[in-house]
């Protein structure tokens, strides 16, 4: 990149150079000031305002009556006998680690079989459509094939399996929730992962065919390390999206019923801070889950820079 | 395609088996919403139903009022669209083009806000709007008011009308664009803002269609912030919201084929929309999944 400075240096005088930097520097804090009075108003400000309320004892309405509490909102969250460690938490990890188990799996599979049949495009179009389809719908139509008159109880019973209560038994719900929130995330994961299939040379498999290995081989040996990067991204963002979403939860089950058994962290401090007005601990409740999304992503920076360092 | 290998018919049996996964759900939507009285909620269970029975669609447009919905989620989808286009093509232009104190510095900060979860400004934001000055009846200092900003349709735009990842995406497209013809238009004597709207501008097309579909189809299903303000006001439900809240006061056996119903025709614009533009969005989606 020639940079504007030097272009205009060898021609101009200082003193106008300068003139025509600051107008360009005017220009574009305009041509920026709409996004960045945005990030004050609906960024910087709530965030701040998200740390001060974990800390303080508010019942809400006036700003004046709010108390400064310490970390007592922390210790109320995070204590043993409470429900929020147990079972909220354990639930959001499961149900994240879950989704993202299942849908990994299922998105490589996939993108692996679509990248080797014709019209791919048609495939991948199909396999996206849960992505366009909004949550109540998705929520709404997997509520119906749970229930005992569903679509799946009706295949169950025409195998002979008695009818599994998917949502109101307290085993099954979380499983239950878990399998659509993969179901409904394979589609993108297929997407990224196709685009890192297609980066991936064709001479090493014809140089891999020559030498006699088979799919199986092909797909350990070279797909799956070559694949490395995409299929970081994918568990990553999945990750990070399955600890803080809680829409599929709100439809599905209602209130993260039965007792508990589907409730996540994100969902926990929905109803206490909207439903309860504690806003002192669902805001920490909040921030607790974002110190272990922030961990994550750091943990994720970490790793690929550390690999960068590996192969360069 | 790659043609190692045998007919794939192990691709075949697993890309099939899964596409009826993904398929299925959507066709038990499509038949249910057909479902007479009696026939849904019965066991043993039947896919199709006895006859394609319209009804639910009429039930659909008077219980659930979708005129008012429908008006509310494209008035709301539209001004967040056409408002996240716009901003992230001024911020991304001065981002990509122009020199400036603090460029590096800002770049920086709009790639750290795609980090921030938007689950934690959801309480702090709620109480922005509800003290928002001057609004709702709110003195300048934001007290006093009865809702603030959430008795308006604003509540439902405001938040989002500024994207970190399209001022991204716009950055990161218009990096690419030739210095020589900007400069060129300088020489001519054109400003910034000349430049911008009548060069870079016209340019930005195929990226803008990519943006302008994920944000389209992002708000159109936006759930848990429109439950969250239209709680307290009815008349501000979108789609999705107004479909789910009907289910959850009546009898659910009665109403299902109806929500059903309501969930096909809410639905049907978004798969229209990407269907006729999936390339792009097809784009976008591997192209955030490079940054």
């Amino acid at each position: 990149m020639t940079s504007a400075v030097g272009r205009v240096g060898t021609l101009a005088v200082p003193a106008q150079r300068v003139g025509k930097l600051q107008r360009e520097g005017r220009a574009a804090y305009l041509f920026l000031a709409p996004a960045l009075l945005f990030f004050c108003v609906f960024l910087i400000l709530p965030f701040i305002f998200a740390i001060v309320l974990a800390f303080s004892d508010w019942g809400g309405f006036d700003l004046g009556t709010l108390k400064w509490a310490g970390t007592a909102n922390f210790g109320d969250v995070l204590s043993f006998d409470g429900t929020f460690v147990k079972p909220i938490l354990v639930n959001t990890l499961l149900f994240a680690f879950g989704s993202v188990f299942l849908a990994t799996f299922g998105s490589v599979l996939v993108a692996y079989c679509i990248d080797r049949l014709a019209f791919q495009g048609f495939w991948r179009v199909l396999y996206f459509l849960p992505v366009v389809a909004t949550v109540v719908a998705i929520g709404n139509v997997w509520k119906m094939m749970y229930q005992p008159a569903g679509l799946i109880n009706g295949v169950l019973n025409k195998l002979g399996v008695n009818s599994i209560g998917f949502l109101s038994d307290a085993s099954y719900a979380l499983p239950s929730v878990t399998v659509v929130q993969a179901w409904a995330s394979i589609g993108g994961a297929v997407l990224i992962l196709t685009a890192g299939l297609k980066a991936i040379p064709e001479m090493y498999y014809e140089a891999a065919e020559v030498d006699g290995a088979n799919s199986w081989h092909m797909f350990w040996s070279i797909t799956l390390p070559l694949l490395r990067p995409a299929l970081l991204f994918v568990l990553i963002t999945q990750f990070i999206g399955g600890l803080q979403s809680f829409a599929l939860i709100i439809v599905m089950t209602g209130d993260g019923g039965p007792v508990n058994a589907t409730n996540v962290a994100a969902f926990e401090m929905y109803q206490r801070a909207f439903k309860y007005g504690a806003w002192g601990t669902a805001s920490a409740m909040a921030m607790v889950l974002f110190v272990i999304i922030l961990a994550i992503t750091l943990l994720q920076l970490w790793v690929a820079r550390r690999r960068g360092e590996e192969t360069s | 395609m790659r043609r190692h290998g045998k007919f794939p018919w192990f691709a075949y049996l697993v890309v099939i088996l899964g596409g009826v996964a993904m398929v299925m759900p959507f066709l038990d939507m499509v038949m249910s919403s057909f479902k007479g009285a009696g026939e849904y909620g019965v066991i043993p269970y039947k896919l199709f139903p006895e006859s394609f029975d319209l009804n639910n669609y009429r039930e659909a447009f008077s219980q659930l009022e979708l005129p008012r919905l429908f008006r509310n989620s494209v008035i709301v989808t539209v001004s967040v669209t056409v408002s996240v286009l716009i901003t992230s093509a001024l911020a991304g232009y001065a981002l990509a083009k122009l020199r400036f104190r603090g460029r590096a510095v800002i770049f920086r900060f709009i790639l750290a806000t795609m980090m921030l979860p938007p689950f934690l400004l959801l309480i702090p934001t709620f109480l922005i709007m509800l003290n928002w000055p001057l609004a709702g009846g709110n003195d300048f200092l934001g007290r006093g008011g009865d809702g603030g900003l959430t008795t308006s349709l604003l509540a439902l735009i405001l938040p989002f009308t500024v994207s970190g990842f399209g001022i991204f995406l716009m950055r990161q497209f218009m990096i690419s664009l030739p210095d020589e013809m900007l400069e060129a238009a300088k020489i001519d004597g054109a400003n910034q803002w000349q430049i911008w709207r009548l060069i870079v501008l016209p340019q930005t097309k195929p990226v803008a269609i990519t943006l302008g579909l994920i944000t389209f189809i992002g708000t159109w299903n936006e759930y848990i912030w429109t439950l969250l303000i239209s709680s307290s006001d009815p008349s501000l439900q979108t789609l999705p919201v107004g479909i789910q809240l009907l289910q959850s006061f009546l009898d659910p056996d009665r109403t299902m084929p109806i929500v059903m119903a309501g969930l096909v025709i809410s639905t049907l614009p978004v798969l229209v929309v990407f269907l006729v533009f999936q390339k792009y969005y097809v784009r976008g989606v591997v192209l955030s999944g490079l940054k």
